[in-house]
């Protein structure tokens, strides 16, 4: 495969972790190479979350400036923030739906507006695709379903040497039983999304 | 995924912490210490974890010196052993770890020293390769996942064969990166075994400490023969330039030189690091003009090359540390690709990269919980001690207190540091002066602070947050935690009489949560002088809801959004309040029903969780 630089952002307790683990586990199982690193610690506590997904034969387990093929943003803003990790012809595929910081929910800062986030974000990378996570995860009934959506997404754009189903059936081969049929139902919803989108 | 299984085959993909575990076991571990820190904190958690089922013995210790002394005695007494810690561990644990290089450890000992470059959760970035320089020990530093586990295991190996305690160095990056590891077949843990008494060179009285520091020097120069020889130290590569690299920084490089194939240059890889195999890096040096030192933190390979460059008359040009290689933070792809191009002579293109302005978006800092009792007790000492007292933290989640508004952290050395740290300060300003430690923290070293207020006789508040858990780090057991509810045997210690036995007459135990209770507490205190104790207990929402199973069914809900709702929103900065244009709003799904805001504001009240 051509390799393929994957760069998470996310808000600590979205699950960008678990998405990171996932995607780096299908990789290893479909005989693609695969190092993938984090960051643990101060971050869970709801801080900025990083981390990386490096396929098809890099030894680094981090992305450097510009060398993102992929940002996977899980808050709207964090992918805007993160948008100077994206390689020249990068492509970023993100949650529109905010968690805004405890200044913004204080009333102490603004949050930018989503227009201004996507204007932004589309002068780094054109073809950018915004998603409603959070809206669309509420349809399954669990709203903690918002980075499955993304990843649903993710898997359908052909971007991977694997697809859609290859995620469901990881989905169902590693999360607790309880949590598959919503995770199918959200990864479905994401590739919906995009396919209308596309 | 099965860490234990006794047979080779598998390939799984494993945090680097887990591929050290998984090296350990097949070198048949028998006893593993640790005091956990981040990056360091899966591997004991994973030993913890599986300890049921494995055949070995683990314990967390209350601190790194007491993990080093427990293992190192282990080793002694002829089981191969592993001792877990974060760099700065490595400093509590460094008056046993200098002894034990001397006597030596017959059974194997392997000190996992985790370092932080980028102090991503971290006081300082220290560089713990000097350890291996300053204690003598052989110096292992693995790049990838495969690396961890197979150098974990190979060290575990050397080290008994060597009779020497082996320093199995990594980084953030390595600890917590994912990769795919190749099980190897596991030999039988061994458990027990036979201290053969011989004290003239396991007592290093002076007369034996003189005798094994020569011994150590000569062991340590027949190892660097071996090493010498190490598979873990190979070179490779065409041209008249070349790169010495270490750690992760080999796997920067080889990014690096895939994306460049038209560089032509010559490698060599150094996995063990010390004692420096310096026949190996002579042989690598003879042919090339000049050679670029890649490691993160310090210039200790570049001097080492330096010096024997020196001894050899060579003429070398050797590149370091500098404005490129900088001694701080981490390398990347992008600064040894500059370092790189530099050095050849060739032009260094940067990527175009987008750079929207982010410097006006919202911050987003890490934050105590919603729900957290130190939000409380902080909340309480600002409320009474304002900005005159001066507050002196420890290593915690409780460290978050530095932010506004809650303002209570106003100095911080290490583990431990608040008390002792406040004993000092307190004899030397007139301002009132209040420690603030965690429960595990305490145990680890605020004891030993405690003891010298009292016997001192400081003027000092200490407020111990027990929280019941080692929270920061991911919710590990420490001594004040009942072993019952991790299905061992019961038994804990508990830290009031513990307080009182240290000779503390003042001692007050609140919840933390009760703000009457904690209020009148500190303004008791502060109408008093001597060392005084406030005992500050309610455990970590987090830990309550996923170890104790704690539910809290009420929340609180703003009834009537006023001054007095805005003022708490300001006064507490808890995640779960938020503003609705004007209104202050609590978001019930994010509430852990702490119940702080509905005692201090009559226009929040208790409410259902629906």
């Amino acid at each position: 495969m051509k390799p393929l630089r994957v760069f998470f952002t996310g808000v600590g307790g979205q699950g960008t972790l678990t998405a990171t683990k996932l995607l780096a586990e299908t990789a290893l199982e479909q005989d693609i190479q695969v190092n993938a690193g984090e960051i643990h610690g101060m971050a869970q506590r709801g801080g900025v979350v990083h981390s990386f997904v490096l396929l098809g034969g890099y030894f680094s387990p981090k992305i450097s400036h510009g060398e993102a093929d992929v940002i996977l943003g899980f808050e709207p803003m964090e992918t805007m923030r993160a948008l100077s990790f994206l390689k020249k012809g990068g492509l970023v595929i993100s949650s529109e739906d905010p968690v805004p910081p405890i200044s913004v929910t204080t009333g102490k800062e603004t949050y930018p507006s989503l227009d201004y986030i996507k204007s932004e974000t589309r002068k780094c990378s054109p073809d950018a695709m915004f998603i409603p996570c959070i809206s669309l995860a509420r349809q399954t009934g669990v709203v903690q379903t918002a980075n499955t959506v993304l990843m649903g997404a993710f898997f359908s754009m052909g971007l991977l040497p694997f697809g859609l189903e290859v995620l469901l059936n990881s989905i169902k081969k590693r999360l607790k039983p309880a949590l598959v049929d919503v995770n199918i139902k959200a990864a479905r919803l994401g590739a919906d999304f995009a396919s209308q989108t596309l | 995924m099965n860490l234990l299984d006794p047979n080779p085959g598998a390939k799984e993909l494993l945090l680097g912490n887990e591929a050290i575990v998984r090296g350990a076991l097949e070198a048949g571990v028998g006893f593993i210490s640790c005091y956990p820190g981040t990056p360091s904190s899966e591997v004991p958690d994973t030993f913890f974890r599986l300890s049921p089922k494995g055949n070995y013995y683990f314990e967390y210790c209350p601190n790194e010196k007491v993990a080093m002394e427990t293992a190192g005695a282990a080793a002694l007494g002829g089981v191969p052993t592993l001792v877990t810690m974060k760099h700065v561990g490595v400093n509590v644990a460094a008056d046993p770890l200098m002894t034990l290089a001397y006597i030596g450890t017959p059974g194997g000992l392997v000190v996992l020293s985790a370092d932080d470059p980028g102090c991503h959760s971290s006081q300082n970035e220290q560089d713990n390769r000097y350890y291996a320089r300053l204690a003598g020990l052989p110096c292992f530093e693995p790049s990838t996942a495969q690396e961890c586990k197979d150098m974990t295991r190979n060290a575990l190996e050397l080290s008994a064969l060597w009779e020497q305690p082996v320093l199995l160095r990594t980084t953030t990056r390595v600890n917590h990166m994912r990769g795919p590891v190749d099980f190897g077949r596991m030999k039988p843990a061994k458990t027990k075994g036979q201290f053969k008494k011989n004290p003239m060179r396991f007592v290093p009285i002076p007369a034996v400490a003189r005798v094994r520091h020569k011994a150590l020097t000569a062991n340590l120069d027949k190892i660097r023969l071996e090493i010498e020889k190490s598979p873990w130290n190979k070179s490779w590569g065409q041209g008249s330039v070349g790169v010495i690299a270490s750690g992760v920084s080999r796997s920067y490089l080889k990014d690096v030189l895939k994306s460049h194939p038209d560089i032509k240059i010559r490698v060599l890889e150094l996995g063990v690091t010390h004692p420096l195999p310096q026949n190996l890096v002579k042989d690598f040096l003879a042919d090339l003009k000049k050679v670029i030192i890649l490691e993160e933190l310090e210039p200790i390979l570049e001097n080492d090359v330096r010096v024997l460059c020196q001894k050899q008359e060579l003429t070398i040009q050797v590149l370091g540390k500098g404005d490129i290689l900088p001694l701080w933070d981490e390398y990347s792809t992008l600064c040894i690709e500059k370092a790189l191009m530099d050095a050849l002579g060739l032009e260094f293109r940067q990527e175009e990269q987008c750079s929207p302005d982010v410097s006006s978006l919202p911050s987003r800092p890490p934050n105590l919980c919603a729900g957290c009792s130190h939000r409380s007790v902080y909340l309480n000492v600002r409320r009474v001690f304002g900005d005159d007292a001066i507050y002196s933290s420890d290593i915690g989640c409780y460290t978050l207190g530095i932010l506004p508004p809650l303002r209570t952290a106003d100095f911080l050395l290490c583990m431990g540091s608040s008390v002792s740290g406040g004993c000092g300060m307190s004899r030397v300003v007139d301002n009132p002066v209040l420690a603030f430690i965690g429960d595990s923290t305490f145990f680890h070293s605020g004891i030993t602070g405690l003891i010298n207020a009292v016997y001192n006789k400081h003027d000092l508040i200490v407020v111990i947050l027990d929280n019941r858990t080692t929270a920061m780090t991911g919710h590990q057991p420490h001594p004040g935690v009942d072993q019952s509810l991790y299905g061992r045997k019961p038994g804990h210690i508990e830290i009031e009489p513990l307080v009182r036995a240290c000779g503390v007459d003042n001692v007050r135990k609140v919840k933390a949560l009760n703000q009457k209770a904690v209020l009148e507490a500190l303004k008791e205190f502060k109408n008093m002088s001597g060392v005084r104790v406030l005992i500050a207990e309610e455990p970590c929402p987090l830990y309550a809801k996923r170890i104790l199973g704690v539910k809290r069914s009420k929340i609180a809900v703003v009834k009537e959004s006023g001054q007095a709702s805005l003022d708490c929103l300001n006064e507490l900065a808890c995640p779960a309040f938020y503003m609705e244009e004007e209104t202050v709003r609590i978001n019930p799904d994010s509430c852990a029903g702490c119940m702080v805001c509905v005692q201090i504001c009559d226009e929040i009240k208790p409410g259902s969780r629906s």
